[in-house]
């Protein structure tokens, strides 16, 4: 039986929670280290090892460094582990700086300048954003037998109908209630970020009737190129579908929490970005 | 001085208890909380409508009580009142989230505790070992799992939902739907009986076993459900059971100030919240010991047992995990009433114009009242505060881990039960330090 383990670095434990719902590994894979759910001081060898969570604090930063001498393989799962996450927020000025001021407390681990995804510090061998990922991709990693299928982006796992005759002149509010069934977002006037998202969620969001925040970062097209690239894919579809003014689009696509891209924006901007070679992204 | 430090595992997020002993005396007991994440500055000049997006990112295992407290919250700021049928909505969301949360409390996080091992997973249900019998893995993640269900129908998805907007909900549950989670439920309800049957006789027998059950000095109580048929999604707050008599303090979120007492700690990531210096126990005890009627009938039989068994309010600590199994049978059997009721209505939310100001959105999570408290201007978030309820109980916490200390802590030695007991302390609690610290 294939031994795993869950390091949980700072985050949600969303992650973990959604793992907990795949119960399909239970009698087929032999979890030794999650401290979730499992009373275990230290980490055993694995063969595979998931990382949630981003590296905040520096016990984040000793654990991590430890845990991956153990593993064979090693699994940055979800998006603040893969990205940065919500956790990019903070790595505005004006923010960084108050809630460092406010963080210093005694005996409690040091908080690092900024919070980073792990392949800062580590090789990892597969990314899998989602925020968080769902029971299924969490199964897909750990059988890595190659079965999992999956469309390209979002917007093809939706099902929602898009109509040529629908243009809206604008984008309605992010929170507005009221949601036409089965008719695409953004004919609806949502600002809905599918068309670019990599797909694989089955896509909750947008069949729920709320539009896709890009929690699994950029589609493979997407991956290994700059952040403008990924703005100019959104817009560009927007320009075909809705009669939108693009400067509307571009000022929401901005507002730095949306982000749209949500979280993990920063991470892939300019130059500083770190590119993930699609083949590693499930 | 000498300095015990004991890390916590099978709860939510990262702590560890610190005792600090001199010359074979405790002298104090603390909980450290040690992550840290900031998220009342991450979502400062956020568009005030992505919050309902954004907060449930502040635990993964809350995340249904953040995104309907921060629904709240925006539409307190924007006077909009959603139609009944959201509230209808909601509040099975909220039921999702405690069944959910109980039982993951009950069978992943505690009941290793009973049994003597590390892990649910560990225990092998497989006929060749025996343990068909109770299958007590298997069951139990099937309970659990029919909670995350019932969030993913009523809430879009089980983690970080997404179906309570401004107003209302994105739309409502189709009969054929609804018909279909009423099914799953009832199947699941005597499961999840039997279950917190086989919880309470052993968790019985470990308090025979062990002679006490920890703190059980009184204490005064906080949560924001009614003593009849109770509503998790919250209403007003209530203090009782303090000195002074029975209920000390009643008051709407607005006022959360002027009764509770914050103050932030120097050896923790996470404050602590008293009521004027007393100190309060938030959770399913809280709850156990204010409602009289839950308003359903199998809910109800273990609430009249629970009370006549331990009287009321009862103090002992592990009566926490008790009152969790009543609520996982009481989520159950209350979801299966809201889905026989007409949820596929066309109109499931009110159009609503923005504004700025205050506002507060409370809810009761499984761990007590929350508070999402906003400041609005230019439509972005000026100021956010959210009053967490696990940190209502770390002075309750630590009261409980300085019993405990001093009982396991002799001079000449310190006993191997310490461990355990401080584990059983703080799980009883069902601290969730991703939302007390947030």
């Amino acid at each position: 039986m294939k031994r795993f383990a869950v390091l949980q670095l700072s985050g949600c434990a969303g992650c973990e929670v959604s793992l907990i719902n795949a119960d399909a590994w239970v009698d087929r894979y032999h979890l030794v280290y999650m401290p979730l759910v499992v009373s275990a001081y230290d980490m055993p060898e694995v063969d595979i090892l998931l990382v949630s969570g981003g590296v905040r604090t520096d016990e984040d930063l000793h654990m991590l460094r430890r845990a991956v001498r153990r593993a064979g393989r090693v699994v940055a799962a979800g998006t603040c582990s893969v990205s940065g996450g919500v956790a990019n927020l903070g790595d505005r000025d004006e923010v960084r700086e108050l809630f460092l001021a406010e963080a210093n407390r005694h005996r409690v681990p040091r908080l690092l300048p900024k919070s980073h995804p792990i392949d800062r510090y580590v090789d990892v061998d597969l990314y899998l954003p989602g925020c968080p990922p769902t029971p299924e991709l969490f199964m897909a990693v750990l059988q890595a037998d190659g079965t999992f299928k999956a469309s390209k982006v979002v917007c093809q796992e939706c099902g929602r109908t898009k109509l040529r005759d629908m243009k809206p002149q604008h984008l309605v509010g992010f929170q507005q209630g009221k949601v036409l069934p089965d008719i695409c977002l953004i004919n609806q006037g949502y600002l809905c970020v599918g068309s670019s998202t990599r797909g694989g969620c089955r896509a909750p969001c947008p069949r729920a009737g709320h539009p896709c925040v890009g929690c699994r970062g950029p589609s493979d097209m997407l991956i290994e190129r700059e952040s403008a690239a990924w703005f100019t894919s959104i817009k560009r579809v927007f320009r075909s579908m809705t009669e939108i003014p693009e400067e509307e689009i571009d000022a929401a696509l901005r507002t730095p929490q949306l982000a749209l891209f949500l979280f993990q924006f920063a991470d892939y901007a300019g130059d500083e970005g770190r590119k993930r070679p699609k083949e590693k992204v499930l | 001085m000498a300095t015990i430090m004991i890390p916590l595992s099978r709860v939510e997020g990262h702590a560890r208890v610190v005792i600090e002993v001199r010359h074979g005396e405790v002298v104090d007991a603390y909980f450290q909380a040690t992550e840290f994440r900031g998220f009342e500055y991450f979502v400062l000049d956020a568009p005030a409508e992505q919050m309902p997006v954004i907060v449930p990112r502040i635990c993964g295992v809350c995340s249904t009580a953040h995104h309907v407290a921060s629904v709240k919250a925006l539409e307190d700021i924007y006077g909009v009142e959603p139609p009944p049928v959201a509230l209808q909505i909601r509040e099975l969301l909220m039921l999702g989230q405690l069944l959910q949360n109980q039982a993951t409390s009950l069978f992943i996080f505690t009941m290793p505790d009973r049994l003597g091992i590390d892990s649910i997973f560990e225990l092998d249900d497989s006929p060749a070992s025996g343990g068909e019998i109770t299958r007590i893995k298997t069951r139990a993640l099937q309970v659990r799992q029919v909670g995350t269900h019932l969030i993913t129908l009523a809430g879009g998805q089980f983690i970080h939902p997404i179906k309570a907007v401004i107003g209302g909900v994105t739309s409502g549950i189709p009969a054929e739907a609804a018909e279909t989670m009423y099914q799953e439920l009832q199947w699941a309800l005597p499961i999840a009986m039997d279950l917190v049957d086989y919880y309470w006789e052993s968790s019985l027998a470990m308090g025979e076993r062990l002679g006490t059950w920890g703190d059980d000095a009184p204490a005064c109580y906080i949560a924001s459900v009614e003593a009849v048929r109770p509503n998790y999604y919250g209403e007003v707050i209530r203090v009782f059971g303090c000195e002074e008599g029975d209920v000390c303090a009643v008051f709407p979120p607005s006022r959360y100030r002027e009764f509770l007492t914050m103050e932030p700690s120097d050896y923790s990531y996470a404050g602590q919240t008293s009521f004027h210096g007393q100190v309060m126990r938030a959770n399913s005890l809280a709850r156990a010991n204010l409602v009289r009627d839950l308003g359903t009938p199998r809910a109800n039989e273990y609430l009249r047992r629970f009370h006549t068994a331990f009287g009321r309010p009862a103090h002992a600590i592990m009566l926490f995990d008790l009152a969790r199994g009543i609520e996982l049978v009481y989520a159950i059997e209350r979801a299966m009433q809201l889905l026989e009721m007409p949820l596929d209505e066309p109109e499931t939310s009110v159009p609503y114009r923005p504004r700025d100001g205050e506002g507060f959105g409370l809810v009761e999570a499984p761990r007590g009242p929350l508070i999402h408290h906003y400041r609005v201007e230019d439509g972005k978030i000026a100021s956010a505060k959210f009053v967490i309820p696990t940190v209502h109980n770390l002075l309750a916490i630590e009261r409980a881990l300085r019993v405990a200390a001093k009982r396991y802590v002799k001079p000449d030695r310190v006993e191997l039960e310490l461990e355990a007991a401080v584990g059983r302390v703080v799980r009883a609690f069902d601290p969730c330090i991703a939302c007390a610290t947030h």
